[in-house]
């Protein structure tokens, strides 16, 4: 066997050890864990999914991703809840049936990807970079200075208005967590069968070659604006995802910061490869909630600095260790065991392996 | 082969030992320790109003000291933690101080590790305005965990939302500014003002009871101007103020960091600053002794923040005391430490009476009035209203000159019991404040033309005219 089919097969192995104990998860962590760190991991991996596939795919490192995702939860916030006395104090409060508006928020949020990708699609590097983060800060802006959306105060109550389907996730949380994992499978799926459709393959030749698949004949701009779509349609599957967990939604879930941290969550995993997404939100959660509970509020000694601190150095460590984050490490360490395997002579007569 | 398939079944182990690691992690340490009551406190660490983080707990921590036999690890800093805390029969822990930057994410953020990983019981807190909106929420379904307010001002969590686990004892950001309206419209003659607030919702609410308040007596607020929090450069938000000949004065709700670079920003587009053209709410407070456009506020008159400073009564003076026995040299007056300590002994009291219960019983057991240093109706007893929020008596200051020569506040007035409501105009059924709520209009309030004026620290029988 090969060594990439080795590696193919311990990899798949891992994988399905992974899915198991997430099956089981709820079974076996706390409820602060199932909860807060690996339903959010889920979620998050689903947002840093949709950034990874427009990087290691489309060669487009968007940082759009977190201002669709808050479009989402901002749109579904924004149609379900009802400003009922007692109940929820901002935002439009439209009181639309929680299906309608779910569907209604991925097709905005996939409509604005589009719209997004059709301008950002005709620039590269750093000038697309811009262009992307400028959508987050637009978004921002929006959704806080247009106090009829929200403004600073939160939406509220988005998680007591779901569909039918998914029933109660205020209290249900185990339910919620259900939901996550399968949503954030259907993405690892979703991804890794259109990368290797016609449309996946030439996505990747363009991400190569833009110049050369454009003299052969290949619409380059709209391979991009289409892959900011699908991106757009898995910001949005988080988005929505994450009001449910959230249950409430602030300008603050929409603005730089979170546009940092999901570019983080992808770097720490791995910008390659897109089972980093959830290894890197996965280290994030993990880290940040480490780090709250253990740090005092006033600072590291000598140097200050609490959270923001300490994955900054990670960050840099990664960087500088591990271009491609902990998937690359992976794939480095994986590498150096196969270089140091010693060569078996074929004894004679016995079929090469 | 068989080296591969030994590989394969190592890896396998590794990764089945790390999820075993991950698991015992996430399950482990923080389990609640039977018979106890877990508490936490939240607080601003940064963000606009970082400073008041030890304020904060020092409030807490001085109620937990006084009223429930706890000893300060270190009397200089708070956060330093406490220990030996009882009350009704059991141990109480705090388990952990929460940090929050005033923004509704990190608060929900703070509040789940508070209150689901570390398994907080109560929380006293947040600070923040939004911070509150986002922690009512969230405890609106949650009816086992049991929030007291710190000093946050918003008027929704305690109204519009109104959960049945949340309380405050203290007033809102409406409710400080009762009677401040009113003096500059009889005092100082205005009829016609601008007023600039923080965008976001302790700056709404603020500004609300300013703009009930003026506008009810018969004042016209023209203009309203709203800055987003944690804005550093204010030329553009003051130039959309009317210049002074248009309007009679300028009402400020800028806080935090905020209030020094707004006004500066103000003398900057229309020259030095003429007290007698210039009022605001608490957050004017902190200019004193800290910034350069201060001496060029004494004169002004300002909101107050339920605290009465110079207040000169036997249950002051023995609060002065106390505060001293316990953390010298923290400021008592201030609003964040005293409203904290108010919230914390009515927690020791509600315990004492549960018998140490948490959830629905203590919530039961929470007073539903409670004795305040610095109030003077109903002979010194702040009640809370259906909605479990405080009816308080509140103070409008002046900024003086004090004896150094120095910036400092002053108490000018007494507006006995001001409920949250003023008099029937903000209900849970009227919308949130916001941009353009309240609208003004002209009303007769509880306390119009009650307002006494105070002397030296002494509420004399004047009424303002």
């Amino acid at each position: 066997m090969s060594a990439v089919a080795t590696k193919t097969v311990v990899e798949r192995v891992i994988g399905a050890g992974v899915l198991v104990l997430a099956l089981l998860g709820p079974r076996v962590v706390s409820d602060f864990w199932m909860d807060t760190v690996l339903t959010q991991t889920f979620i998050l991996g689903i947002g840093a999914a949709s950034l990874i596939f427009l990087s290691a795919y489309g060669g487009m490192i968007s940082l759009a991703q977190a201002g669709l995702m808050g479009i989402s939860g901002y749109a579904l916030g924004n149609m379900v809840s009802q400003g009922v006395p007692g109940g929820e104090t901002k935002g439009l409060t439209l009181g639309w049936n929680p299906t309608v508006a779910v569907v209604v928020a991925i097709l905005l949020t996939i409509g604005i990807g589009l719209l997004f990708g059709a301008v950002a699609s005709r620039s590269f590097g750093i000038y697309f970079l811009m262009l992307t983060l400028t959508y987050s800060v637009i978004a921002f802006l929006f959704v806080s200075q247009v106090t009829q959306v929200g403004g600073f105060s939160p939406i509220a109550g988005v998680d007591r208005y779901t569909p039918g389907f998914v029933g109660d996730v205020v209290n249900d949380r185990q339910r919620l967590y259900y939901i996550a994992l399968g949503v954030a499978i259907f993405v690892y799926i979703l991804i890794r069968y259109l990368v290797r459709t016609p449309f996946g393959i030439s996505l990747q030749g363009i991400r190569d070659e833009p110049t050369r698949m454009a003299s052969l004949g290949y619409n380059v701009t709209l391979h991009r604006t289409l892959a900011f779509g699908i991106g757009g349609l898995v910001a949005a599957l988080g988005g929505v995802l994450f009001a449910w967990w959230s249950g409430q939604l602030s300008p603050s879930n929409i603005g730089l910061q979170a546009t940092i941290e999901l570019l983080v969550i992808a770097v720490i995993g791995g910008l390659a490869r897109i089972e980093g997404a959830w290894l890197g939100a996965f280290a994030f959660i993990w880290i940040s909630n480490e780090v709250t509970n253990r740090i005092p509020s006033d600072g590291l000694p000598v140097i200050g600095g609490t959270f923001n601190t300490i994955i900054g150095f990670i960050f840099l460590a990664i960087v500088i260790v591990s271009p491609d984050g902990l998937m690359g490490l992976w794939d480095r360490v994986w590498g150096l065991a196969l270089f140091r395997k010693p060569q078996q002579p074929a004894a004679e007569g016995t079929p090469a392996r | 082969m068989r080296r591969l398939k030994e590989r394969r079944i190592r890896l396998l182990l590794s990764v089945v030992a790390i999820a075993a690691g991950i698991a015992a992690i996430g399950s482990a340490s923080f389990a609640a320790t039977a018979g106890e009551v877990r508490v936490a406190i939240m607080g601003d660490c940064k963000g606009a109003f970082g400073f008041a983080y030890e304020l904060d707990i020092g409030g807490a921590q001085t109620a937990f000291a006084q009223f429930a036999g706890g000893k300060p690890n270190d009397k200089k800093k708070p956060s330093a933690g406490m220990t030996g805390i009882k009350a009704g029969g059991k141990n109480v822990r705090i388990v952990g101080y929460g940090c929050g930057d005033d923004t509704p994410a990190t608060a929900l953020k703070e509040t789940r590790r508070l209150m689901q990983q570390l398994k907080a019981d109560v929380m006293v807190g947040p600070l923040s305005g939004d911070e509150a909106v986002a922690i009512a929420n969230w405890a609106k379904p949650r009816p086992a965990k049991t929030v007291i307010i710190g000093t946050a001002g918003s008027q929704d969590p305690t109204l519009q939302i109104a959960p049945k686990n949340v309380f405050r004892y203290h007033g809102d950001g409406a409710q400080w500014n009762a009677g401040i309206g009113e003096i500059v419209y009889k005092k100082l003659g205005w009829r016609k003002a601008a007023i600039i607030m923080d965008d976001y919702s302790f700056g709404w609410t603020s500004g609300a009871g300013i703009i009930a308040d003026f506008c009810a007596i018969g004042g016209q607020i023209t203009k309203r101007v709203f800055p987003p929090l944690n804005t550093t450069d204010y030329s553009s938000y003051v130039r959309q103020l009317p210049p002074p000949g248009q309007v009679d004065g300028y009402f400020w709700v800028v806080g935090g960091t905020g209030t020094g670079p707004a006004l500066k920003a103000y003398e900057q587009a229309y020259g030095p600053i003429k007290p007698e053209q210039h009022s605001g709410n608490l957050f004017l407070w902190f200019l004193t002794g800290k910034e350069d456009v201060a001496p060029r506020m004494i004169g002004v008159y300002v909101g107050g923040f339920g605290t009465a400073p110079g207040l000169k009564t036997k249950a002051t003076d023995q609060y002065h005391a106390i505060v001293n026995k316990w953390y010298p040299g923290q400021p008592a007056d201030d609003g964040f430490f005293y409203n904290y300590y108010q919230g914390t002994r009515a927690l020791i009291t509600g315990l004492n009476k549960s018998g140490g219960a948490v959830g629905a019983n203590l919530q039961a057991a929470l007073p539903r009035s409670i004795s305040a240093p610095f109030e003077l109706s109903d002979k010194g007893i702040v009640k809370l209203d259906a909605n479990r929020q405080a009816v308080q008596d509140q103070w409008p200051v002046q900024i003086v000159k004090n004896a150094e020569g120095n910036p400092s506040v002053q108490l000018t007035g007494y507006v006995p019991n001001v409920d949250q409501s003023f008099g029937g105009l903000f209900t849970s059924k009227s919308p949130a404040p916001g941009r353009t709520q309240p609208p003004c209009v002209k009303k007769t309030l509880p306390w119009q033309g009650k307002i006494r004026e105070v002397k030296n620290g002494v509420v004399t029988n004047n009424v303002i005219k």
